[in-house]
């Protein structure tokens, strides 16, 4: 119980291991389980900003007169786009072990070409 | 300038039990499982709402008739931005700092708030138009579709509410940062769910 108390009164402080000093002096931070170093704070909020961005862009087109076939095929871009850089750097897909990335990704291609295939059956996509 | 540093590859041990043979901790292959049979459940969901989106009584709205792009567009850039936050509370923890990890999860919990509250609204407003979820087929793949996505963002806001909790009790000190990690993968899902159901069921135009 004491011991418990006293994570307590010193969890608030940062960690102050050699290991996380040199990564938080490189802007980095440290992992563990085979998985490479995931981006900094800074980099998070350059990649929120771009989300940000795409999101408004799609809004615009929405508002723009232009071929439907077009408008789809821009706002599709736009969405997988987005996916992709959240997967990737917040869902840290991109420096995690590849086996979770085929994982996730054979998830995504199943029910794509699945459903896929159920619109183009049923004529919604053509 | 950036660098990075590379740490060594976990190897298994002994009675090491959250760590499968390939070396990936079994608690983080299971949600990264989970997460892709989600992927053909809202699959599912999308499609039958794009199979149904035009069906509808003569004389009934369909949901498409009542969106409010601009507001809608509010609410996904809220979700968008709660993403932000999570990653901001993983990488707290991972410094140790679990002052810093409390404010983010509490805002990222705050955001998915305002989100559903944002959901709830929107409801409320198609319900005035007589969209509700009887009213047509349209309408009740529609509701089917947004309340599942809204109750997995409810599920998600209990969830950072109790690392929060767990946290100020002092049980979630930094080496047990997977947990958040873990919350994170599904708040982090949600939100790229959300990102292709506003582009494919609100954007995309229904001609058909």
């Amino acid at each position: 119980m004491a011991d418990e108390e006293g994570a307590v009164a010193t969890q608030d402080e940062p960690a102050e291991t050699p290991e996380l000093e040199a990564a938080a002096g490189h802007g980095a931070t440290l992992h563990h389980g085979g998985e490479h170093t995931h981006p900094t704070p800074v980099k998070y909020v350059g990649i929120a900003v771009l989300l940000g961005i795409i999101t408004a862009l799609e809004v615009g087109l929405y508002y723009i007169d232009m071929p439907e076939g077009l408008l789809v095929a821009f706002l599709l871009v736009l969405a997988v786009l987005k996916f992709a850089l959240v997967a990737a750097f917040f869902m840290h897909l991109k420096f995690d072990s590849p086996m979770l990335r085929r994982l996730f990704i054979t998830g995504i291609i199943l029910a794509g070409v699945v459903y896929t295939v159920v619109l183009f059956t049923l004529r919604v996509l053509i | 300038m950036q660098t990075a540093i590379a740490p060594a590859p976990h190897t298994p041990q002994p009675g090491d039990h959250d760590y499968a043979v390939t070396g990936i901790d079994s608690r983080k292959l299971g949600m990264w499982g989970f997460l892709a049979s989600e992927c053909l459940f809202f699959g599912a969901l999308i499609t039958s709402h794009l199979l149904y989106r035009a069906r509808a009584p003569i004389g009934v709205k369909t949901p498409h008739e009542v969106y409010d792009i601009p507001y809608t567009s509010v609410s996904s850039f809220v979700l968008l931005m709660s993403s932000l936050t999570m990653v901001l509370a993983l990488a707290a923890i991972q410094r140790g700092d679990h002052r810093r990890l409390r404010i983010w999860l509490l805002a990222t919990a705050f955001l998915g708030t305002v989100f559903i509250g944002g959901q709830v609204y929107e409801f409320t407003t198609f319900t005035k138009h007589g969209v509700n979820l009887s009213s047509s087929v349209a309408a009740s793949s529609f509701f089917l579709l947004t309340g599942f996505h809204g109750v997995h963002v409810t599920v998600g806001i209990l969830w950072l509410l109790s690392l929060v909790g767990i946290s100020m009790r002092g049980k979630l000190p930094a080496d047990k940062h997977l947990q958040v990690e873990i919350a994170g993968l599904y708040w982090h899902f949600v939100d790229v769910i959300w990102i292709l159901i506003f582009t494919v069921i609100y954007l995309v135009p229904n001609n058909h």
